[in-house]
């Protein structure tokens, strides 16, 4: 071989190898580009299911339509012959299987199996025995095919740290499954049940707020699902219905507590079937009113169909007697109306006839009967005025300086009279201190002390007496030592928290040594209709009974407190103040 | 039995447990991830290299990192057949 040859040669051995090498060199730029493919097409497919997932899952709360999103959406990035779930409930555990391939009934069976298997070593306990509900989609089972599972994986579906089932894949070929590929559906299914987690404990924390607000309020409130089973029973229900503490309110117990006085199961069950509202009123349990509303419950979603029914049970007690208070007022201001007007008219009768009409002496006395009959409905009228001013917010004060030593001194000198002839004895006694001139409305005033007066006279025995004290009130000052130095034989303060942020005042108390009042009655002194029983209840001393409350509202409407101190046998001592 | 066999039954309880939690296929692959281990197709350790204590937690975070601390939960029993290894693990916590 000449030396050109030997040169041709070499040149063609390196032309091979740097072209060898080269074909290597291709080879491995081609498997990473198609590493880098995969991994780029697994990812888009991880980001187009995942958004799938979240599109069609959107704010959803309902694992079984997660898992349905999952399963509905693994076709596109996995071969299966069996894509399946199953979710544990209380009652059972629902199986769903989605078939893309023909699997056998033993195929699937054994997958059940697994499954359940599975679920046992998560839970750490046995469910071979919980019910089993099924449903099978996709291609139609062939019992004839014999295929076992030689590929399938679980992934537990974890909601908020618990296991709410488990998602399982399936294939009749062997070794079919690549880890890649199952890392990235476990991811997947993480990455989606983290979000329902997310959105669970959201509503949680909202679930919690309105938990709180139906514990706080007064009315029983009940909550159940369409098959009667209690969802929400606040404590005020618990009370109603006596179910004792540490045990769950069902339906039994409202049932029991309403039982011979209202259908509540029948009622509710006809409110959600008809979707309508239900009110039944008065009904009595264990000496309690109540109105009690039941009403279809309805999804929050718009046309969400009815998810159950609730009740409200509302104590009306109060109402009631409130009510009845009402109607025994109406009724007696009626009868106190009617009695004078019929007086009036009896008396009008006999003065027609011409042995009264010619006797002077009997004319005049049946012509003050009526002045005073119609004077009395006069005074009842104006009562009934300025009651109904006082409640609308029209009643007016009209405060000018004058003097309350001259009132007081000038009201106890007119029941003089009055007291005389109900042998009582009259007295007063002002402080010397208390300014000449200080601003109120005399005239409403004297209608206060008017009331106050004549209440002392009528409610005191013979031989008794009246006194009315008045004295100044220092802010942050013992209200008792002033009034103990005035004379007044009760502590004022002892129910009256209110004199404890009283500013300097003129206090004006009404003393009587009579029967004194009880103390469910002081209570009521100052509410028109409580008054108005108790003054029914005091016979032939009746009287409407709205003095004390338009003494009430006229000193409250000057921006004085009104009360009263007594004690039974030994007398009562109304008082009101002025500020000066 | 020696430490290292008590690791080695241990571990191999685990990736069983796991074989039926998630599925033989997964289980066993994500097991060999861990390099310590020498795995069987059926789940059993047949060798540990190294620290066999180091190898137990590679293997329970690897499937923590799969499927979410619910997969560790439930191997609660299995240490309690083991209780040297499980004294270990809670001095080592």
């Amino acid at each position: 071989m000449n030396g050109i040859a030997i040169v041709v040669t070499l040149v063609g051995i390196a032309a091979l190898g740097g072209g060898a090498i080269l074909y290597v060199r291709a080879r491995k730029l081609a498997a990473v580009a198609r590493a880098s493919d995969d991994d780029v097409r697994h990812r888009m497919y991880e980001l187009t299911i995942l958004k799938e997932v979240g599109d069609r899952i959107g704010y959803s709360l309902n694992v079984e339509k997660i898992a349905n999103v999952i399963v509905g959406s693994l076709n596109q990035f996995i071969e299966y012959g069996a894509a399946s779930f199953m979710l544990i409930t209380p009652e059972k555990i629902i199986f769903k299987a989605d078939l893309d391939k023909p699997v056998s009934h033993a195929f699937l069976d054994d997958i059940k199996v697994r499954m359940r298997l599975a679920l046992n070593a998560l839970l750490d306990r046995d469910l071979s025995q919980t019910p089993l509900e099924e449903t099978i989609t996709g291609t139609a089972m062939v019992d004839g095919m014999n295929e076992p599972v030689r590929s399938f994986f679980n992934i537990p579906l974890v909601i908020s740290g618990n296991i709410a089932g488990l998602l399982t894949v399936a294939h009749t070929k062997d070794g079919l499954y690549k880890e890649k590929e199952m890392t990235m559906l476990y991811k997947i299914v993480g990455q989606a049940s983290q979000a329902v987690t997310r959105l669970e404990e959201v509503i949680t924390v909202e679930r919690g707020k309105l938990q709180a607000m139906v514990e706080s309020m007064a009315d029983g409130v009940l909550m159940t699902d369409t098959d009667s089973r209690v969802l929400v029973a606040n404590h005020a229900l618990r009370n109603i219905v006596s179910t004792p503490d540490g045990r769950d309110v069902t339906i039994f117990d409202v049932i029991d507590a309403c039982a011979g006085m209202f259908d509540v199961r029948g009622r509710l069950e006809e409110s959600i079937k008809q979707g309508r509202t239900f009110v039944a009123d008065n009904i009595n349990l264990a000496g309690s009113i109540y109105q009690i509303f039941l009403f279809p419950v309805k999804g929050a979603n718009a046309g969400g169909g009815t998810v159950g029914g609730g009740v409200i049970f509302r104590d009306i007690t109060r109402e009631r007697a409130a009510e009845k208070m009402r109607e025994d007022f109406t009724s007696m201001m009626v009868h106190e109306l009617r009695s004078p007007l019929d007086s009036i008219k009896k008396i009008g009768e006999l003065l027609r006839t011409p042995s009264i009409r010619d006797d002077k002496a009997a004319y005049d006395e049946y012509m003050g009967m009526v002045y005073q009959s119609a004077s009395n409905m006069l005074e009842l009228v104006n009562d009934l005025l300025d009651v109904a001013k006082l409640e609308s917010g029209k009643f007016e004060v009209r405060k000018k300086p004058a003097s309350i030593r001259e009132l007081i001194e000038e009201r106890v000198k007119f029941f003089e009279t009055p007291a005389h002839d109900a042998t009582l004895r009259l007295a007063s006694s002002v402080d010397e201190h208390i300014p000449h001139a200080i601003l109120f409305d005399q005239m409403r005033t004297a209608q206060v002390l008017s009331n106050l007066l004549s209440n002392a006279i009528k409610f005191t025995p013979p031989g008794g007496q009246v006194t009315t004290r008045a004295f100044l009130h220092a802010h942050g000052a013992d209200i008792n030592q002033e009034a103990a130095l005035a004379g007044i034989p009760l502590p004022l303060s002892e129910k009256d928290p209110r004199f404890g942020t009283l500013q300097n005042s003129v206090v004006v108390a009404v003393t009587d040594n009579g029967e004194g009042i009880s103390p469910e009655n002081q209570e009521r002194m100052f509410n028109k209709f409580e008054q108005f029983s108790t003054s029914i209840r005091a016979g032939e001393k009746k009287g409407t009974g709205l003095g004390l409350v338009i003494v009430k509202g006229i000193i409250e409407t000057q921006g004085g407190i009104v009360g009263v101190i007594s004690q039974e046998g030994a007398g009562s001592t109304f008082y009101f103040t002025i500020a000066v | 039995m020696n430490e290292l066999e008590q690791y080695k039954a241990l571990i191999s309880e685990v990736i069983k447990k796991q074989i039926i939690i998630l599925g033989p296929d997964i289980a066993v692959l994500k097991a060999r991830n861990v390099a310590d281990l020498t795995i069987d197709k059926d789940g059993t350790v047949t060798d540990i290299k190294g620290d066999p204590a180091d190898a137990l937690e590679k293997l329970i975070d690897t499937y923590v990192e799969l499927s979410g601390q619910i997969v560790k939960n439930a191997l609660g029993s299995i240490f309690t057949k083991y209780p040297a290894v499980a004294a270990r693990r809670a001095t080592q916590a």
